[in-house]
């Protein structure tokens, strides 16, 4: 479902679930990364996801990317396909840089038969 | 005809699912000290959970979201996490509760030593985890707590004074000590409204692709089902009441549990309660450790759910590996597992605003919800528990203290 | 600068008339791009003072106020300045 038109930030795209291209989810958005602002023409330049989106959620969210080093990945804009209640990616999440924090955990998973179970 | 078919399964599933170690430990002890005053409590308890099961089921069915979903975005980002660490903490406590559960039942059973029967009933959690299709476990452990039935029979058998039954449905104070009072007050409704329940009722919703034509279904499950559980409740309660209160036997061991179905029916009896246990509380643990991989892989954005193997939701599953590890750990130091199970379950009441409050917005919340948010109804049942629920949360560790954890 | 920087902000105008907080950023969404056109202003209620509350789910109880780009004379760490006399829609 694309909403198109008016959106609020906050509230329809921060911490919304990201989808890619192959219907898999891959985290949330952590952040969002502004440009223009000082320029008087703000828009989303990247969903910005890992700890360094954490960092900018409060002091719990600083403490939770203090303890927790995932790596933060920059999804631009153009990347989006759709906005609803998912926000959903034009492409794989192998091609977009996430899922590294899910590839090392599949690799210790597929050690034990019946993975595929 | 197919339709009727499968909610009658839900419902018989949700009858066996719904007793866990705490509710068992609660009841009966709460019987063999009171007798059958407490039984509106327990009435208490059950109301809540269908009003909130039903609430996570129809919020799941139509925004197509489990619960830390919507936590996140609802709550925003520093609340939710605190939630999660919250929720997992009262996961872990209750996990340990049920692991230590299935051990005891197991040794009734085969008179193995528990370290061992601790192990071993790890390892076939594990192995029922790691290989099992989500439907196949829902359905057996389900099925398997229905022998808890004989709970229900023992009861009758037992002759009570019914007349005295009908009154402990009604609210009271009771006679006797009234801080234990108040304790069993809060710890039967936490019991019945342990957190897990809608983590994982929630999450199975959108395993199992509920939508908004399946909220008739819902409804069913999450009244018929619990209602019909909660007579179970009032079984173990009352049988307890009949048989343990006038004798003045305490229900601190594990044993007694299932002296009050042997008692009135002999050696069947006795195999029945605790197959029947065994079966609902192994059920219990197996539903506390997926909830435990679903709430941090839902609040992260990770891949979760069984319908997308274990591979194919790598952290979920390392997740739930680590909580039933982290539990295992608890209980094999040889603590006592009823004295886990009494403060899963007060650590679990003091969490429980923190569980309901979010449901309660989102279930509200039209832009989620559209036409399917709360009625009146739905809102008047959900403010009055959120009241309970708060009251109870800021009372319960007090309460622990001051009863001597019920002792007295 | 993220929006996570802009949420939460003091928002005065020129002269130093406080308006309240910027409790979300209110976007227009095209095909390609996500632009903010306003901040969504208003008093900060006692529960998102704790910390409650996604940025704007404030705004579903009370009714908030827009302030357009246009109006914002200055957006930093410091805070949200908006021209005098802005209205808002």
């Amino acid at each position: 479902m694309n909403i198109k038109g008016e959106i609020d930030l906050g509230l329809g795209v921060l911490d919304h679930q990201l989808i890619d291209s192959e219907d898999h989810r891959c985290g949330k958005v952590d952040d969002l990364e502004l440009e223009g602002v000082r320029e008087g023409n703000p828009r989303v330049r990247a969903i910005v996801t890992g700890a360094g989106g954490w960092r900018g959620r409060g002091r719990v969210g600083r403490l939770l990317a203090a303890l927790v080093h995932t790596k933060t990945v920059f999804i631009p804009w153009e990347e989006v396909a759709e906005v609803g209640a998912e926000i959903r990616l034009r492409r794989t999440a192998a091609e977009l840089g996430l899922g590294r924090g899910r590839d090392a955990a599949a690799r210790w998973v597929e050690k034990v038969p019946g993975s595929s179970l | 005809m197919r339709k009727i078919f499968s909610i009658a399964l839900g419902i018989i599933a949700a009858i066996g699912g719904f007793v866990d170690i705490g509710d068992i430990v609660f009841n009966v002890a709460a019987g063999a000290v009171f007798g059958y005053q407490l039984l509106w409590a327990v009435v208490i308890g059950v109301g809540g959970i269908i009003t909130y099961a039903e609430m996570c089921g129809r919020v799941a069915a139509v925004s197509e979201k489990a619960v830390f979903d919507v936590v996140r975005e609802r709550l925003g980002f520093s609340v939710g996490l605190v939630t999660l660490v919250a929720g997992q903490l009262v996961n872990l406590l209750t996990l340990a509760a049920e692991i230590g559960g299935v051990a005891l039942t197991l040794q009734f059973l085969s008179g193995l030593p528990y370290r061992l029967l601790l192990v071993l009933g790890v390892f076939a959690l594990f192995v029922v985890l790691w290989a099992m299709p989500f439907s196949w476990i829902e359905r057996i452990f389900g099925y398997g707590g229905l022998a808890l039935l004989v709970f229900v029979v023992a009861a009758i058998k037992l002759n009570p004074d019914w007349g005295s039954v009908a009154h402990g449905f009604v609210p009271s104070t009771g006679s006797g000590n009234g801080v234990v009072y108040a304790y069993y007050v809060v710890g039967l409704i936490g019991a019945a409204m342990i957190p897990y329940e809608v983590y994982f009722y929630s999450s199975g919703a959108v395993e199992e692709r509920w939508r908004p034509k399946d909220l008739g279904i819902n409804r069913a499950n999450a009244l018929i089902g619990y209602a019909l559980g909660g007579l179970l409740s009032f079984a173990l309660m009352i049988s307890a009441g009949a048989l343990l209160l006038p004798r003045g036997i305490h229900a601190d061991l594990f044993g007694t549990v299932s002296l009050v179905a042997a008692s009135p029916i002999g050696q069947l009896g006795l195999i029945l309660a605790l197959v029947g246990t065994l079966f609902a509380v192994s059920g219990a643990a197996i539903d506390s450790a997926f909830s435990g991989g679903y709430n941090i892989a839902q609040f992260f954005g990770w891949e979760w759910g069984k319908y997308r193997h274990n591979a194919g939701a790598p952290r979920f599953t390392i997740a739930w590996s680590v909580m039933l590890i982290l539990a295992f750990l608890i209980v094999v130091t040889g603590v006592d597992p009823i004295l886990v199970t009494e403060f899963s379950v007060i650590f679990a009441v003091v969490a429980l605003p923190l569980t309901y409050l979010p449901i309660f917005l989102v279930a509200n919340d039209r832009a989620y919800m559209g036409r399917y948010a709360n009625g009146v109804l739905g809102n008047i049942f959900g403010g009055l528990y959120l009241v309970i629920i708060l009251v109870i949360a800021v009372v319960a560790i007090p309460l622990l203290i001051a009863s001597n954890m019920g002792q007295g | 600068m993220r929006v996570s920087a802009l949420l939460g902000l003091h928002v005065t105008t020129e002269s130093g008339d406080r308006l309240g907080r910027v409790h979300d950023v209110r976007g227009e969404l095209t095909p390609r791009t996500l632009k903010a056109t306003g901040l969504v202003v208003g008093r900060l209620g006692f529960l998102e003072r704790l910390g409650f509350g996604a940025p704007g789910s404030g705004s579903r109880l009370r009714g908030r106020d827009v302030v357009p780009w246009s109006a914002v004379v200055r957006a930093d760490v410091r805070g949200v300045v908006v021209r005098d006399g802005t209205k808002t829609r």
